[in-house]
């Protein structure tokens, strides 16, 4: 049990109907995830991230390879007694309000009553979903959802999370919290997988990576030395003549004297960048999404600017050249939208009263 | 941020826990089945239907004759709505969870998969009983207080109590054996050579069997002024003070104008009448005029069972008819007497329902573990049809002819004859000639080996959703 997770040359092949090899998803992932590590698992879309999580899980079944999950079977109740797992939708009940939800989901860990009504409450407050718990959660919005779906995860308060693609529909609050939560959790040192495209997420909770691409790894380890670019030296200094600088230089050649070096620090997206197009570039397979910078042509002859600027065009500026412009009066310019800018504009008092994403 | 303030462990017995996680899916299935809104349209369907359908029941016009009318409709209509219901809910409920991923939240939580199927398939039994019940007490309540609201007479009373609201068993007369003179018949037929000519290609065993039934009915055939008779042994009654009830159908070779049958009735201990014997016991003697091809009773006290358990039961074509009158096999004439009260049959016939909705469950269960939402449903129903009318489906084999019942026999015939008999298990039939059904049928002739298939077919789903990829699309 040294490791959390250990997957050992899984490999998962999806077949179509008649049997044929059709989708390779995932190819000779060997992970190693420790105890109390937030380990992020990065990719492009149909990377095979999800398809990796769903292996862990036993929903899926590996074509070749093995995959220990707390030192065992990742369907087995005994180790899901200990695992939260929050999947890339959130596959809830439609009929069930977020209060029955996630009484449901304790009583399948045979929680009793008490516990479960405290932790339910709790949970409820945490995502902020107390104001709607006796509406179905059919009548929410993918975020509001995506909130139960989070709480349901965490019923147990399981000792590995595993989180798919958390944020996908979370406001930026939202965002927030859960980068708290995963914090929050690391610190009681909990094991947490994160599933995500969502870079930024990524670099600031997460204390290793794995990137895939084609159902492979392709570059894994602690977040800070795989941003560290050992082939480059950046020199940082206060403001200096040309004649130090060039006094500098030449100290350098011959021995270092009192300079700051360090290593330049990378920004996770561009290093995300290289490495996804580093294997395009080998022309490695993947069954996922080839990511390209071109922008469909009719998309590209889109106004580009700031969103406001677009939301708030039309407004000010009726379209020219159509039958109506002719016949009716140009109307005078109308301010901003005030509704526009107040959905634009967070304000936390409205969250709290809304209670809602 | 939460705080989890107890690190407790729960420690519980695994046995309850289990019971508490199956317990928690069947409610979960219950809300389901509710909020498909089928469950709630067959229940305001039958609210209705039954209400109309007992002020519209007329039957032959007597309150009995409506209430045998509303009775049959009304339990068989429940029968199949609920029935229907079954087969939706129990496919809907284990393919949708899939098809919809809640599989992914619920099959990750420490349950497992064989418990979450029994809770599924809990889920619908609860719905199942709960409107069984509700229905059938609906029906209960209607018949019982039809009665009062026709405001009929004590003696009409007393009929309906000893001809509807009762529960009795029948007495047969055992068929005569003929095989002596079927086989003579079929010797003749052979050396006469017209066995080729009436019989095409007929099998031996088959041929057999119609002469054989032929030579029966002769025997329960009476010409005008002709008289037959049925004798009984070792009748025992659990109430000597009772009634006995002669029931009887008339078919006949030519319909009389009227369509009404002329007859004289002689029950007792006939011997005596032969022997010339001191009258022991009474003799009773009823004259009566009934139409043709419908079911009739009448009652004659209990005591003319003599001592030794002897009965006869004597029959006379009267000359005012001009027809040969038959008595149909099985049920052309019968003996009735009381075992049993109506509600508590009643019950036993909604027992025989909910056999019948354990089963189709169970095939419910098995279709949905591997076929998608709509192709289980069709199977599911291909399965209540066919046993519905197995009998239908079984005799027309017997009719095929030789190549063809070959390939029959050994395909068809045995998918046929593994499904349950749920013509056999039909409870209106008892109920309506106010027949008791015996507890032998509920539980060992008909619960028995149905819930045995059906525990074999919900085995084999469970089996088949345990070893599934569940999140394994299939397109
Ligand atoms: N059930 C399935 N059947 C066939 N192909 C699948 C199935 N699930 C996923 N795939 C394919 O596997 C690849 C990886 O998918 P996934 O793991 O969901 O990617 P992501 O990294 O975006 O989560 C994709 O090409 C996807 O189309
Ligand atoms: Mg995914």
């Amino acid at each position: 049990m040294q490791y959390a997770v250990q997957t050992i040359g899984l490999t998962k092949i999806f077949n179509d109907w008649w049997g044929r090899p059709k989708v390779r998803a995932v190819e000779e992932l060997n992970l190693t995830i420790r105890y109390n590590e937030v380990f992020g698992l990065l990719g492009p879309n149909g990377s095979g991230k999800s398809t990796t999580l769903k292996l862990l899980l036993g929903l899926l079944y590996p074509t070749k390879g093995r995959a220990i999950v707390l030192g065992g079977d990742g369907d087995d109740p005994k180790i899901n007694r200990r695992i939260g797992y929050l999947p890339e939708e959130s596959y809830l009940y439609r009929y069930l309000n977020p209060r029955e939800t996630l009484d449901f989901y304790g009583r399948l860990f045979g929680l009793p009553s008490k516990i479960r009504r405290e932790r339910t409450e709790a949970l409820l407050e945490m995502v902020g979903l107390k104001a709607v718990a006796n509406r179905p959660i059919g009548t929410f919005s993918k975020g509001m959802a995506r909130r139960i779906g989070l709480a349901q995860a965490l019923i147990n308060d399981p000792d590995l999370l595993i989180l798919d693609e958390p944020t996908s529909g979370l406001d930026p609050i939202g965002t927030k919290q859960i980068k708290d939560l995963i914090r929050t959790l690391a610190s009681r040192r909990k094991t947490i997988i994160l599933c995500s495209h969502l870079l930024a997420d990524v670099e600031d909770v997460c204390d290793r990576i794995a990137i895939l691409y084609g159902g492979r790894i392709r570059a894994e380890g602690p977040v800070k030395e795989l941003l560290q670019r050992s082939d480059r030296i950046q020199i940082s200094t206060g403001p200096v003549s040309q004649q130090t600088i060039e006094q500098i230089r030449q100290l350098l050649a011959q021995e270092a004297g009192q300079v700051d070096v360090s290593s330049p620090m990378e920004r996770l997206e561009s290093f995300f960048m290289r490495i996804v197009s580093e294997a395009q570039a080998r022309a490695q397979p993947t069954s996922g999404a080839i990511s390209t910078t071109q922008i469909g042509s009719f998309l590209a002859g889109q106004p580009s600017g700031d969103l406001l600027e677009r939301l708030t065009e039309s407004v000010e500026q009726p379209q020219p050249a159509t039958e109506q412009s002719a016949t009716r009066p140009i109307e005078t310019p109308t301010p901003v939208k005030q509704e526009i800018l107040d959905q634009l504009v967070y304000r936390p008092e409205d969250q709290q009263d809304k209670g809602q994403g | 941020m939460i705080s989890w303030s107890t690190g407790q462990r729960i420690s519980r017995t695994r046995g309850r826990v289990s019971m508490g996680k199956i317990l928690a899916v069947a409610t979960n299935t219950v809300r389901q089945v509710v909020r498909m809104r089928i469950a709630v349209v067959f229940f305001v369907l039958l609210l209705v239907i039954l209400p109309v359908l007992a002020a519209a029941s007329t039957g032959d016009g007597t309150v009995k004759g409506r209430l045998q009318t509303f009775v049959s409709y009304g339990l068989s209509l429940i029968g199949l709505l609920v029935s229907l219901l079954t087969i939706i809910a129990m496919t809907y409920t284990t393919t949708a969870d899939i098809v919809q991923c809640q599989v992914h939240t619920v099959l990750t939580k420490p349950i497992r998969r064989y418990q979450f199927i029994l809770g599924k398939f809990l889920g619908v039994m609860i719905v199942d009983v709960v409107v069984l019940a509700i229905m059938s007490g609906l029906v209960f309540g209607i018949t019982i207080y039809s009665p009062r609201l026709f405001r009929i007479d004590p003696e009409q009373m007393e009929q309906l109590n000893n001809e509807f609201f009762t529960a009795r068993n029948a007495l047969r007369p055992t068929e005569p054996d003929v095989s002596k003179e079927v086989e003579e018949l079929y010797q003749r037929l052979v050396t006469s050579q017209e066995l080729e000519q009436v019989f095409k290609g007929l099998p031996r065993e088959q041929v057999i069997a119609r002469l054989t039934q032929q030579k029966r009915l002769e025997k329960r055939a009476a010409s005008v002024g002709q008289e037959l008779m049925w004798e009984f042994h070792n009748v025992r009654l659990a109430d000597p003070n009772g009634s006995l009830f002669i029931r009887f159908k008339y078919n006949v070779s030519s319909n009389p104008i009227d369509l009404q049958i002329s007859s004289q009735w002689l029950v007792g201990d006939l011997r005596q009448l032969n022997q010339g014997v001191q009258v022991g016991t009474p003799i009773y003697r009823v004259e009566r005029k009934d139409p043709v091809r419908t079911f009739r009773e009448f009652a004659v006290p209990a005591d003319a069972v003599a001592k030794d358990g002897y009965l006869a039961v004597a029959f006379l074509n009267d000359l005012d008819n001009d027809t040969v009158v038959i008595f149909p096999l099985d049920e052309g004439l019968e003996v009735l007497y009381k075992a049993g009260g109506f509600t508590a049959n009643l019950l036993r016939g909604v027992l025989l329902i909910l056999v019948r909705l354990v089963f189709l469950a169970a095939v419910g269960v098995f279709a949905g573990s591997f076929l998608s939402f709509p192709v289980a449903i069709l199977l599911c129903l291909l399965v209540l049809f066919t046993g519905s009318t197995s009998g239908f489906i079984l005799e027309s084999f017997s009719f095929l002819g030789k190549n063809l019942s070959v390939i029959y026999d050994y395909t068809l015939k045995l998918l046929v004859q593994a499904l349950p008999r749920f013509d056999l298990m039909n409870p209106t039939k008892f109920l309506v000639s106010a027949r008791l059904i015996p507890w032998s049928l509920v539980l060992w002739q008909g619960g028995g080996p149905i819930l045995a298939k059906a525990l074999v077919l919900l085995a084999t789903g469970l089996w088949v959703f345990r070893s599934s990829e569940l999140a394994r699309t299939t397109v």
